[in-house]
């Protein structure tokens, strides 16, 4: 067990910025701040649980269906936070839509658990995904947070206001797909000009 | 059956074994969260229909509601759904609440959910737009380009016209119902 593998995640193979993983959800759902949580909640959840479960079961899954094991452990995670989503927290749930049940196909999730979990000792495995979690949660509320202040003018998080109206003309565009490409291409540019990662 | 047959349906039980622990979890966390669900889909079409009539009592008939205040019949509420921008990429459908008076006129128009483009298609839940179907009768409910009396979201004609052929299909529905003498 080795604290690197929790911290190589966080910014040295940051899942977005470094490993360009788990770009669809990041460039859909990071119009608001509150959605950004919600989908690094729901990230989280399943990306400890199934390399923890993957892990687990390396030993006496067959390396012939060992991809399609993962992914009905990962597909059944994601129904179970879908459905708890829905009961608890059930506007979250509408505003993540369709991406919540795509967290499936998230290759940063299967990826992990291909190239990590079932290979590495369960201490690891939890280890790497809480990394990793960490990583992509604080890029998608770095993203959110540039596109929400610039496409709505201030940042509201569950009903709190947590940046008052800066902007009374925001753009509008910085919400839409274009602004999720313009912020993450840019982000990108300065993290590899000061080789940050 | 020789044993090399026997190693070769290993990998085939290993994933049905799998399969059917996971499917186990998910019937226990269904039934665990299905009452839940189905009573947070419940109160969200009670808030929208207590917003389209305040202090009001509703008699659920088949497809649409009958409104009483005071025990006296003063309008109907109907629950519609269409697809709108967003369902088209597969997003949800744009669902909402009629009310309607009793003289076959929109009393008023509520959002339940939607998922239209966020500051574009999305201002159809505002105020602005939907207290445009107040008091509007079957023939007005059109977009203005149409020959109607309600005016499109600039940039969303998309989602306005969702919003009011929805309306309108609601209200032909429940004129054709009080047509047959109810």
């Amino acid at each position: 067990m080795r604290i690197q593998e929790f911290t190589k995640g966080i910014i040295k193979r940051n899942a977005v910025f470094s490993l360009a993983l788990g770009l669809c959800p990041t460039l859909a759902v990071t119009i608001m701040v509150e959605n950004a949580l919600g989908m690094a909640f729901a990230v989280t959840f399943v990306l400890v649980l199934s390399n923890l479960i993957v892990s687990v079961i390396k030993g006496f899954v067959p390396p012939d269906v060992r991809i399609p094991c993962f992914i009905v452990v990962i597909a059944s995670l994601v129904t179970v936070i879908e459905f708890i989503m829905r009961a608890y927290s059930p506007t979250l749930a509408e505003h993540l839509g369709i991406f919540l049940p795509l967290i499936t196909v998230n290759c940063l999730i299967l990826g992990r658990a291909e190239a990590f979990a079932s290979r590495r000792p369960v201490a690891d495995s939890i280890l790497d995904s809480l990394g990793m979690s960490v990583g992509f949660g604080l890029a998608l509320i770095m993203v959110s947070a540039i596109r929400e202040l610039l496409g709505s003018g201030k940042i509201v998080i569950f009903g709190h206001e947590i940046v008052p109206t800066v902007l009374s003309s925001p753009a509008v565009a910085m919400t839409l797909a274009p602004g999720a490409f313009l912020t993450i291409g840019i982000l990108l540019a300065i993290m590899r000009r000061f080789r940050v990662i | 059956m020789s044993r090399a047959r026997v190693a070769g349906l290993k990998p085939a039980l290993v994933l049905m074994v799998i399969c059917m622990v996971f499917s186990a979890i998910l019937v226990v966390v269904h039934d665990l969260t299905k009452g839940k669900i189905a009573e947070v889909e419940r109160e969200e079409v009670n808030r929208a229909l207590s917003e389209v009539f305040p202090s009001a009592e509703f008699e659920k008939i088949d497809d649409y509601y009958k409104v009483f205040e005071n025990g006296v019949l003063v309008g109907y509420a109907l629950l519609g759904e269409g697809q709108g921008y967003g369902g088209v990429y597969g997003g949800e459908p744009i669902k909402l609440v009629v009310g309607v008076n009793l003289d076959k006129t929109v009393k008023s128009v509520k959002i339940i959910s939607h998922s239209e483009t966020p500051g574009i298609g999305s201002k159809i839940e505002e105020e602005n737009f939907l207290s445009q179907f107040s008091g509007k009768t079957l023939e007005d409910l059109k977009l203005r380009s149409d020959g109607g009396k309600i005016d499109a979201i600039t940039g969303a004609t998309i989602s306005s016209k969702a919003v009011v052929d929805i309306v309108r299909g609601e209200v032909q529905k429940i004129a054709s119902e009080m047509g047959e003498g109810r």
